[in-house]
């Protein structure tokens, strides 16, 4: 699920328990999964499985998974992926990390196993600190990343910069190297932001702003998502998600004591009026955090969902109506195993350009008094 | 006042609950008419388009009722502890305001059983207000439901099909004020009187309620087979058996209904009795895509005949004749050639 390997793998490298991290998950990855799959699962648990089968191959032997009490499917991956494998003939040892039947004895007892006998309880809380104050400093140079897309114009060195303070976080062991990290990265935005303003002696104008929401893997995981938030960022959009990864490990790990780098704690009050009962997954969040952009001053918001999944299509028979109030733009985009980067981009494409549009149009009426002029279409601007 | 409900999804597990509320309340409570053409048509047609086939017919339902003063469409969170439906059904109404016109006001009230029967009461007492019916009245309705409830399910159990169950549920009530007659509960399905050299496979039948009773749109499965095999539902299913049969999971289902699609069927397949096992399914059902998942791997290691029909908007009936002629025959084979074990002593299935 996007970067969050670099989390895990910090978390039981500093418990001296050997990681696999299995290679980036591509077109194979998903195509071992799926060939081992029910049909009609979501796309995240194909993935996993093709995940698993790589690691396997690297010589992974156990499964640390997060779990839940329903009524997303998620919260059963464990289970079923656990039956998948053992008849695909993979011997993995799958532990579910979630307090079972309720019993916080039992959760103990399996982060114990994980962690073998060498940790004591300190040095697991210690790490499990770290590997979450490391998620908040990834989250942080993300959004740094978010917003130096759309304004600088080297495209390809904002990239390499973005991977290269990845690369330096996922290494960094201390407090102050993930300060080290955030610091440079800054520098190196600020600088190439000035020189570029020297060059063009004037400020690059304000992109338009995207608000990205749904389902947390799909939106997290730059391969489900067909790299959804780098392309935008080409088309010259700034974009923002509802969901960081910090956040959710603040909710489901801390329990809710940590509150992430982006809080998630106002988006059930946001839905209420759209969505009163929380559905599973994210729905409410998804509804929520589309509100919250909206009143933020978003040009548009987009939706991303793996196919079939739940609580996601409750939110999508929702959005039409939030759209309808507020007068924004709103464009569900579902994601499964045979969809294709081009069509994505497509989509993409044609709505920027319809924010583009409506924004040039926003402009015109403010400045110009009598706007009674018929523009053939493409002329606009 | 006149109360519409929609006849689909969850009025195929719970109307006799809601029947037996509003009967006690004194108000009139009725139903859309059985799916029909026009009925799915619309509801295909207004419903968002990646939802299931129940929630679309959902739709059309409530498109259909006219003449009614109030739409009631409760939130099902959750009918026993530790369970959830399905997250569709949690969110309904709000969902499905978009799709639908909305003349009619509707009503609603929220239903979870996760934290005990006085929360439900609680909710059901606000509701009241809203009906205009003290706490007393709707107490008692909230126990007169219960008991329609129980009945219908154990008429259910004893192998009456769904509408003779309902039909039966609201005659003793309604009509013989509560005067139950115990006799209806006829002994478990005897098997019928038949020619002992003629074989007649026992087939389950399982999935959710809200498609192994909506006889338009699953082409009228249920009497199909009927004609052909004996059938058995996994509402005939008691609760231990169901909860037994779940056992060998290391983690609990938090479905309800996926609880007692898996768990039945788990116990079909155990049982030797059984010649085969059909899976109702809609296409984009999240949570069958895991239940179904688990009973095939189940079914497979026991060599059980298993079939998995998924339904969706464009179900055409001759191919589901097909499927279920080309699965008998398969288990009629099956059963001619019983004793012509390979000579290796293991299933032909395993290759």
């Amino acid at each position: 699920m996007g970067n969050i390997w670099i989390i895990i793998k910090t978390l039981f490298e500093l418990l001296n328990v050997e990681v696999v991290v299995p290679p980036l998950t591509s077109k194979k990855t998903l195509d071992l999964g799926t060939k081992i799959s029910p049909e009609s699962a979501c796309l995240p648990l194909k993935i996993n499985l093709g995940n698993y089968i790589e690691a396997a191959r690297e010589g992974a032997d156990t499964i640390a998974i997060t779990g839940g009490f329903g009524p997303c499917r998620f919260g059963y991956y464990g289970e079923l992926q656990r039956q998948i494998l053992e008849d695909a003939g993979y011997s993995y040892d799958v532990v579910i990390l979630e307090p079972p039947d309720g019993s916080m004895l039992g959760l103990l007892k399996r982060i114990r196993y994980l962690a073998g006998t060498q940790n004591s309880w300190g040095r697991i809380m210690k790490a499990i600190r770290f590997a979450y104050q490391k998620s908040v400093f990834i989250d942080r140079v993300e959004d740094l990343i978010h917003a130096a897309r759309p304004r600088l114009e080297n495209k390809q060195e904002t990239e390499l910069l973005y991977q290269r303070a990845l690369n330096s976080l996922a290494s960094t062991m201390s407090y102050r190297g993930l300060e080290e990290v955030i610091r440079s990265v800054q520098a190196e935005i600020s600088e190439r932001q000035a020189a570029q303003n020297y060059l063009t002696g004037s400020e690059s104008a304000e992109p338009l702003r995207i608000g990205i929401v749904g389902e947390i893997y799909t939106i997290l995981d730059p391969f489900s998502s067909a790299d959804i938030e780098k392309q935008l960022g080409l088309l010259g959009v700034e974009v923002d998600r509802s969901i960081y990864l910090s956040s959710w490990v603040g909710k489901h790990v801390f329990l809710g004591l940590a509150q992430g780098y982006r809080s998630m704690d106002s988006y059930p009050k946001l839905a209420k009026p759209y969505l009163a009962h929380f559905v599973g997954g994210h729905g409410q969040e998804t509804v929520g955090s589309t509100v919250k952009f909206i009143q933020k001053g978003f040009d548009g918001i987009i939706q991303l969902l793996p196919l079939t999944c739940m609580p996601e299509i409750v939110a999508a028979g929702i959005l039409p109506r939030i759209q309808e109030d507020y007068n924004v733009p709103v464009m569900s985009l579902i994601v499964d195993e045979h969809t294709g980067r081009a069509g994505i981009q497509t989509r993409l494409e044609a709505f920027v350009d319809l924010l583009e549009r409506s924004r040039c149009l926003k402009e015109k009426v403010s400045k110009e008094t009598v706007p009674k002029e018929t523009v053939p279409l493409g002329r606009m601007c | 006042v006149r109360i519409g409900f929609p006849r689909a999804l969850y009025y195929f597990d719970f109307y006799p609950f809601w029947a037996g509320f509003f009967y006690s309340l004194d108000i009139e409570f009725v139903t859309s008419q059985p799916t029909h053409r026009g009925i799915m048509e619309s509801g295909l047609k207004m419903a968002d388009d990646e939802t299931c086939l129940p929630v679309k017919l959902f739709v059309g339902h409530i498109g259909s009722l006219k003449n009614v003063d109030y739409i009631f469409l409760p939130r099902m969170v959750s009918v026993e502890e530790k369970t959830y439906l399905c997250p569709k059904l949690l969110g309904i109404p709000e969902s499905i305001l978009s799709a639908i016109n909305r003349d009619i006001p509707i009503i609603t009230v929220t239903i979870n059983w996760r934290e005990g029967q006085n929360r439900v009461l609680k909710a059901l007492a606000a509701f009241g207000i809203e009906l205009g019916k003290g706490e007393i009245l709707i107490r008692n309705a909230f126990k007169e439901a219960l008991k329609w409830q129980a009945f219908y399910e154990e008429l259910r159990r004893s192998g009456k099909d769904f509408q003779e169950s309902i039909d039966l549920c609201e005659r003793s009530f309604a009509f013989l004020s509560g005067n139950i007659s115990y006799k209806l509960l006829k002994s478990k399905k005897s098997k019928e009187n038949q020619d002992p050299g003629d074989f007649r496979p026992r087939i389950a039948l399982v999935g959710h309620a809200y498609l192994i009773n909506e006889q338009y749109a699953n082409l009228d499965l249920v009497n199909k087979l009927k004609n052909n095999v004996d059938l058995l539902l996994i509402e005939e299913a008691e609760a231990e058996v169901i909860e037994n049969s779940l056992k060998g999971l290391r983690k609990k289902l938090f479905w309800s209904d996926s609880k007692k699609i898996l768990g039945a069927g788990s116990s079909y397949v155990d049982d030797e009795t059984v010649d085969g096992i059909i899976y109702l399914s809609c296409f984009g059902c999240g949570t069958d895509s895991m239940s179904q998942d688990i009973l095939a791997r189940r079914a497979r290691k026991a060599h059980k005949p298993y079939m998995v029909i998924t339904l969706d908007e464009h179900s055409g009936e001759a191919g589901l004749v097909t499927r279920i002629e080309a699965f008998l025959d398969m288990i009629f084979r099956r059963k001619d050639n019983e004793n012509n074990f390979s000579a290796y002593g293991e299933y032909m299935d395993n290759y």
